[in-house]
């Protein structure tokens, strides 16, 4: 089987097609790859530019064929984006929200409210120091946005490539 | 309009007797008609299987391995039949269209 078959299957074993299939596949295109070759065509006069792309022609037979399975389909993968942004977007929110009120030191959060002495006439806030929502959250957000900054990488590394038009 | 049209292709190819990928292209290609660019008869191939417009079934070719032959299935037949109807109406159309145009490149 050559590089060109090779690479189609790994790109089918990621994308999650059923090794039967994938077999399948492997097999008919690698029949027609030989023949032409025997005929003198080569895999570019067959295949157009996608010879030069073997991830992009496989994930784009197999989407047409629609056997990829729901959770890697394009579909799903083009909206994880969005739900990355928007948690991405809320921790950064909550991070700058809790670091400026503990270095402002005006926490309006707080659990713990002091009563004022008798006389005193006002309600006294409690400090940042009383105050550990302010923390809670700034860690729970920081820890929030080392996890997207995980997810984003990941999905760096192993989004499918986009369906070329034909 | 031409991914139509490359799908009306193939399902004339395959009507006039089952063939496997590359004969198709061999076929095609008998006809001046190439698959040349970002494309290849696979991925349309796979969509017409899909979309339940071809049957398939292996079996040897002319003394090699065993190939996946396609034909049209019947709702790929009446799909050809709809299709290249409507492919003459356009092409008849544009014809209207394009027909006064008189500047032709020099060959």
């Amino acid at each position: 089987m050559n590089e060109f078959v090779e690479q189609c299957r790994r790109e089918w074993k990621r994308l999650g097609v059923s090794d039967p299939l994938a077999d399948e596949m492997a097999a008919d295109l690698a029949s027609d790859l030989s023949e032409a070759e025997a005929e003198g065509v080569s895999t570019e006069e067959l295949l157009g530019t996608s010879a030069f792309d073997p991830p992009s022609f496989a994930a784009t037979w197999a989407a047409e064929r629609g056997i990829i399975p729901e959770q890697r389909s394009p579909t799903n993968a083009r909206r994880r984006p969005l739900v990355l942004v928007a948690f991405t977007t809320l921790a950064a929110i909550v991070v700058i929200i809790s670091a400026t009120l503990l270095a402002t030191g005006e926490p309006r959060l707080s659990l713990a409210r002091t009563t004022p002495p008798p006389g005193a006439g006002r309600t006294v806030i409690s400090t940042s120091a009383a105050a550990p929502i302010e923390w809670i959250l700034l860690f729970v957000a920081i820890a929030a946005l080392g996890f997207s900054a995980w997810l984003w990488s990941t999905r760096g590394r192993s989004h499918p490539p986009t369906a070329p038009a034909q | 309009m031409l991914r139509g049209v490359l799908d009306l292709c193939l399902l004339a190819v395959i009507d006039e007797g089952p063939a496997y990928g590359y004969e198709m292209t061999k076929r095609l290609r008998e006809r001046g008609l190439e698959f040349v660019g970002e494309g290849s008869i696979y991925p349309l191939l796979g969509r017409l299987e899909r979309d339940g417009l071809v049957e398939t079934y292996r079996a040897a070719s002319k003394g090699g391995p065993q190939r996946k032959y396609y034909r049209p299935s019947s709702a790929g037949r009446i799909a050809l039949a709809l299709g290249v109807s409507e492919w003459r109406a356009g092409r008849d159309a544009v014809d209207a269209v394009l027909a006064p145009v008189k500047v032709e490149v020099a060959t």
